[in-house]
């Protein structure tokens, strides 16, 4: 679809390079070549550095909330920052809030708050065992635990499938601020 | 002030070169080396007898598969490996999401979850796989390798093979 879109572009310069002269041809030639290269940096700082991703759902709430769509034009969910640097060297801490690949299904991606990182010991809610998070896993929770799928359904979750850490929420307005790094407090037992 | 704007100009053409370069890696078609024998004989490494060897084979991975998540049992697919997220494995697919397989060496049948896939390498011998370490997630996956393209003597395309007696028919 993307291949039509530019043919259709390319033939719309044509025919307007030759109707209105070289002067023209230039200019749009000019900015085709600036909007790309714009668009380029954009898709390169979104895939490696920096992205804005929506909120659905309301299992962080109150970190994240998401208003039901009662007047037209509202945006349904908080939008947030989310940082990637962090993928470098897969450098979490603990109460960080992350995006990941849901575990069960790959098209949609999961917010939620990073409870244990590997080789440490977590209380499984609800019961009395105690499970090691194994090598290049982690352990993920979020805040509203009464509407929260997390891995207290589908198990520690491999590091290769988190996508981001959200750092910031930038909408609604009224709601602009930094994430807090919230550690769970008796989840996991000190070193 | 024109050996100035030259290099500017070539300065320009570079980052913008490298940024399309990059976009292309990231989200269409790049290059991955080999490492290891799993998966003798489709890939293979020579020991570096001699200085300026390449070590493995240089294969092609596309990553077009990844919009729909579009993938054929016997592909071979690149991965990130569920114990050690900062290395990428290769090894072929053997079983998609809901499908039954047999574990080897034993007479149990286990089914793939959802979102998961099972993956194995040729060389059996030398293969950590999921005989270890059990179904991976398919947000794991960062590709699929179609064709060798180095050495010379060994380019050409992948062919998909479709392991027998694996998984029963539907």
């Amino acid at each position: 679809m993307i291949l039509r879109l530019i043919i259709v572009y390319l033939r719309f310069l044509l025919i307007v390079g030759m109707s209105a002269g070289m002067g023209s041809q230039n200019f749009l030639w000019q900015l085709t070549k600036r909007t790309v290269t714009g668009a380029l940096i954009g898709i390169t700082i979104s895939d490696r550095y920096v992205t804005v991703s929506s909120i659905r759902g309301s299992s962080m709430y109150p970190a994240f909330q998401t208003t039901p769509a009662t007047f037209p034009g509202s945006l349904k969910g908080d939008l947030v920052l989310a940082e990637r640097f962090c993928l470098e060297k897969y450098k979490f801490s603990l109460g960080d809030v992350i995006i990941f690949q849901g575990p069960d299904n790959h098209k949609r991606n999961l917010v939620k708050r990073l409870i244990a990182l590997p080789g440490q010991w977590i209380q499984i809610p609800e019961s009395s065992e105690m499970l090691k998070i194994p090598e290049g896993h982690c352990w993920v929770e979020g805040d509203n635990s009464a509407c929260s799928l997390d891995s207290r359904s589908f198990g520690p979750i491999p590091l290769g499938l988190v996508k981001g850490r959200v750092t910031h929420v930038i909408w609604p307005p009224h709601r602009i601020g930094a994430i807090e790094r919230k550690v769970p407090t008796g989840r996991t037992p000190p070193y």
